[in-house]
């Protein structure tokens, strides 16, 4: 029973993991209606910047993390606007584009490992004792993560209900066409959207490489199929979906370690999204009716 | 007197997509041997019937027959089969295939289309591609496009893809064939030629559906002229009875244009 | 014969022709039917592992390696078996992922099947060793010719040549075919294929089995060459580096096919494999191969998506008596 609140706890962090990155990936599909198979090297991309800022200069984690994630948001603008946007531009078919974010991987991973290398990295963080919360025992930063988790959903919550960025993102979301007819800067809105997609990449990152404590330059990768899974769960191009999407994820990949190995853990999300891609594709926020 | 057997029959069918019901209860018969008409305004649901008869959408309701079989369920590739053919609005033709590839792989019945054959029956397949090739040959020749057998279909300009529609379609040996607004920004001299390849193709026992907002090509050509209208049939008959029909005037003009034109 | 660069030479041929196997059946599947196969390195390694365990004997304490099965069989039996395995294993995948995914969830499912096949081969050792992998392979005809090391490689070299010429013609002769030609009717538009009565769904399915079978047949050569096999001869980026080398030589063609491999697996990694190592980082020169690697596909897909070797137009030429009959229809329909 110990076993099973704990796997609740655990479960909660790593709902919050993966909220905080599906929304941001599920937001830039939205806009852009295409999969960026290159986000895990985002993700990886934030863990390292924040890692620098905090082993290397000091700062404190969670000011390293912030200042991290604004690093991969300009990163990722840049990225759109240089190699992906020109592709847009150029049309084609879907698949040209999907190769060339896979390309785009390839070069970010090799780059995070050429320039901080191959070795386990870790981040210069106090040690502490868990704390009792009822039945379930988080440390000081597991609660922080949580807390920077409802943090993010209630600004994006924000930004998408009362700021014209995120009503025009919404309106691209549903009809890309119908939006640009409608006076919508279709250009700026997809450059912003990536710049927060980037962002929301950062702190994923950051917190999830906090919260596995070791990591090297495949620790995106391997949990980018985590997200895929929240994301397609809730419906993709949905925010709100992912975000259920994420606590259901999280939470069957830390429970499941009651019963199966925890080396398996993560195979547990896989094999949820192939059956998600199988029987219900659109997710489940079609038949709640929000976006 | 006995009208002619109806050889597709669409009774009371419906589709809607993401609240708007845009094939409402539609019944309608076509008979066989027919040039028919299916026209009416913007939105009133043809192509969608158009996509439901042919198993590229699902019915939501109501059911189709065709040459006495219920192929309300079946998936498009099996209407094909059995005859049923249909080209599209716009220009669907294969790109990265020449010319005279599209009209060969739309034949239907090949021996080969299979790993096996293509690995274990080589000679079967080769005899199958000589008469296949001359047969393509002989109606690209038809339609005045055997120079540009060889050219990838994509390079081919508006009116040609237009002529390949129909040439692809009539390779595939159709009973029926269902021709989706076939006269859609073409000019007049090319115009007549594809009404001159229809009434050939009829006189050869192929029957007609053609939906078309081109009143006086409808006029023209066809036996039979059905108007559909927010998702339903309104009224079939000849051109001249749906002139003097208030309910047939008020859903055009309701719209735009009116069939008066 | 004996001199170091004849036996490198040699050794480059063996694993030219290995690659050249794998480009020819990602065309196959991704080429000519427009699959965007994600997962291609899985069914290399299901070809390997079982070609690995059908030519070991079973599983003994003294190997120190534990695995499935072990039938000892001869040669070419585990080469037939790896084929076979990766061919049905790619068809159970396609049965189960191409019922009706749009082209990015489909890769998304296959990317997922390599992970999740990865994971498996990786910490259930009982499969194939975990991350060890399978080791001491015995080669093909080794113990026939009484090879020693360095001279096996002229044994192996017509054992992979004719099975990668025999492979080569059956890629032909698809490409050539009216099943070539539907297949990429439906690369195309698989709803107009369909409204012309093709069977999509079951073509698919077979261009995914034949290029799952290419595959398997690679790795099954590569183990029994080798002798080995982990779980690091498959990681992700081996995927993306068939398909860099399939773009940038030129996909729809077997002979696109080649030459990507001899310009990728050759000339670039081949190439970059003689710079000298940088001292205290071993795993730089490596990323920047990657890092280059990554920078062709996207200016390739750029600049000339079709590749080096562009789709050639195919003419069919018809024998006299029919070409004359054509040229009267054209005369009386004029």
């Amino acid at each position: 029973m110990q076993l099973f609140f704990l796997s609740v706890g655990f479960g909660l962090v790593t709902a919050s993991v993966v909220a905080i990155a599906s929304v941001g990936l599920t937001l830039q599909f939205g806009v852009t209606n295409y999969v960026n198979f290159a986000y895990g090297d985002f993700l990886t991309l934030g863990a390292y910047l924040t890692w620098t800022l905090n082993s290397a200069f000091g700062w404190n984690f969670w000011l390293a993390l912030i200042a991290g994630s604004f690093g991969v948001g300009v990163a990722a603008l840049i990225i759109s606007q240089v190699v992906l946007e020109p592709f847009v531009r150029k049309g084609g078919p879907l698949l040209i584009i999907l190769v060339v974010t896979f390309g785009l991987s390839l070069i970010l991973a090799n780059t995070i490992l050429a320039v901080w290398g191959a070795d386990y990295k870790q981040y210069n963080v106090p040690l502490e004792n868990p704390i009792s919360i009822g039945p379930l025992l988080l440390t000081a930063d597991q609660l922080g993560i949580i807390a920077l988790s409802i943090a993010v959903m209630v600004a994006i919550h924000l930004v998408l209900t009362r700021t014209k960025l995120g009503k025009a993102m919404r309106a691209m979301s549903d009809d890309k066409n119908l939006a640009s007819v409608s006076g919508i800067p279709a250009r700026q809105v997809t450059a912003l959207v990536w710049l927060l997609s980037g962002v929301l990449a950062g702190l994923g990152g950051g917190v999830l490489a906090l919260n596995v404590a070791t990591f090297d330059s495949s620790i995106g990768v391997t949990f980018l199929f985590v997200i895929f899974a929240a994301v397609i769960l809730g419906g993709i191009g949905k925010p709100y979906g992912a975000m259920l999407g994420a606590l259901i994820i999280g939470m069957a990949v830390e429970l499941s370690s009651v019963w199966i190995p925890s080396q398996y853990k993560l195979d547990v999300a896989f094999v949820l999204l192939v059956l998600v891609l199988l029987t219900r594709p659109q997710g489940l926020m079609s038949v709640l009716g929000k976006a | 007197m006995t009208a002619p057997e109806a050889i597709l029959s669409v009774q009371d069918v419906r589709h809607a997509f993401g609240g708007v019901q845009a094939v409402n209860g539609c019944s309608l018969q076509v008979p066989a041997g027919s040039i028919t008409a299916l026209i009416g305004p913007n939105g009133a649901g043809k192509t969608t019937l158009v996509n439901l008869v042919t198993g590229m959408m699902r019915l939501q309701g109501g059911s189709v027959e065709y040459a006495g079989q219920n192929i309300s369920h079946w998936a498009p590739d099996r209407v094909a089969r059995a005859g049923l053919l249909r080209t599209f609005q716009l220009s669907r033709e294969f790109t990265k295939l020449t010319v005279l590839e599209n009209l060969l792989v739309a034949a239907t019945g090949q021996i080969d289309e299979s790993l096996f054959g293509a690995l274990f029956r080589r000679r079967s397949v080769q005899k199958q591609e000589r008469a296949l090739v001359e047969k393509a040959r002989l109606l690209l020749s038809i339609f005045s496009l055997d120079d540009l057998r060889d050219e990838w279909a994509e390079n081919l300009s508006g009116g040609q893809k237009r002529l390949l529609e129909l040439a692809r379609a009539v390779m595939a040996e159709p009973r029926m064939l269902i021709l989706d607004e076939p006269m859609a920004g073409v000019n007049p001299a090319l115009m007549t030629r594809l009404e001159e390849h229809i009434r050939d193709l009829r006189r050869q026992g192929i029957t007609f559906l053609i939906v078309e907002h081109n009143l006086h090509v409808v006029e023209r050509l066809c036996d039979l002229v059905i108007v559909m209208a927010e998702g339903k049939t309104l009224a079939a008959g000849a051109m001249s009875e749906h002139r003097a029909n208030p309910e047939v005037v008020r859903a055009y003009l309701g719209s735009g244009a009116g069939p008066a034109e | 014969m004996d001199t170091p660069l004849a036996y490198y030479l040699a050794n480059l041929a063996v694993y030219f022709l290995i690659y050249c196997m794998l480009t020819m059946g990602l065309n196959i599947s991704f080429g000519m039917t427009g699959i965007l196969d994600f997962a291609y390195i899985t069914f290399m390694a299901v070809g390997a592992y079982v070609a690995g365990v059908v030519a070991l004997g079973p599983a003994t304490l003294d190997s120190q390696m534990t695995y499935i099965l072990g039938l000892n069989w001869p040669f070419p039996l585990p080469l037939i078996a790896g084929g076979v395995a990766a061919g049905l294993f790619g068809a159970l995948v396609g049965l189960l992922a191409m019922r009706r995914l749009r082209s990015d969830y489909l890769a998304i499912v296959l990317v997922a099947t390599w992970s999740i096949s990865w994971n498996l081969a990786s910490n259930f050792t009982g499969l194939f060793n975990g991350t060890t992998g399978l080791l001491n392979v015995p080669q093909p005809l080794a113990t026939n010719f009484n090879a020693d090391p360095n001279s096996y490689v002229y044994v192996f070299i017509p054992i992979a040549a004719i099975c990668v010429v025999l492979f080569f013609v059956v890629a032909y002769r698809i490409e050539r075919s009216p099943f070539g030609r539907a297949l990429r009717a439906i690369r195309s538009d698989p709803d107009v294929a369909a409204a012309f009565g093709k069977r999509t769904m079951r073509l698919r399915l077979q261009a995914m089995m034949m290029g799952c079978m290419y595959a398997g047949l690679a790795g099954a050569l590569t183990i029994l060459y080798i002798g080995a096999m982990n779980p690091s001869a498959w990681a992700i980026v081996e995927t993306v580096i068939v398909f860099s080398a399939l773009l940038v030589g030129g996909r729809g063609n077997v002979f696109g096919a080649i030459l990507g491999a001899l310009l990728v697996r050759i000339v670039i990694i081949e190439g970059t494999g003689l710079l000298p190592q940088v001292p205290n980082h071993p795993e730089l020169l490596g990323a920047l191969r990657n890092i280059a690697i990554g920078v062709l596909i996207i200016i390739v897909m750029y600049f000339r998506p079709q590749g080096v070797l562009p789709e050639r137009r195919r003419r069919y030429e018809l024998k006299p008596r029919r070409a004359q009959r054509v040229r009267e229809a054209a005369r009386d329909s004029a």
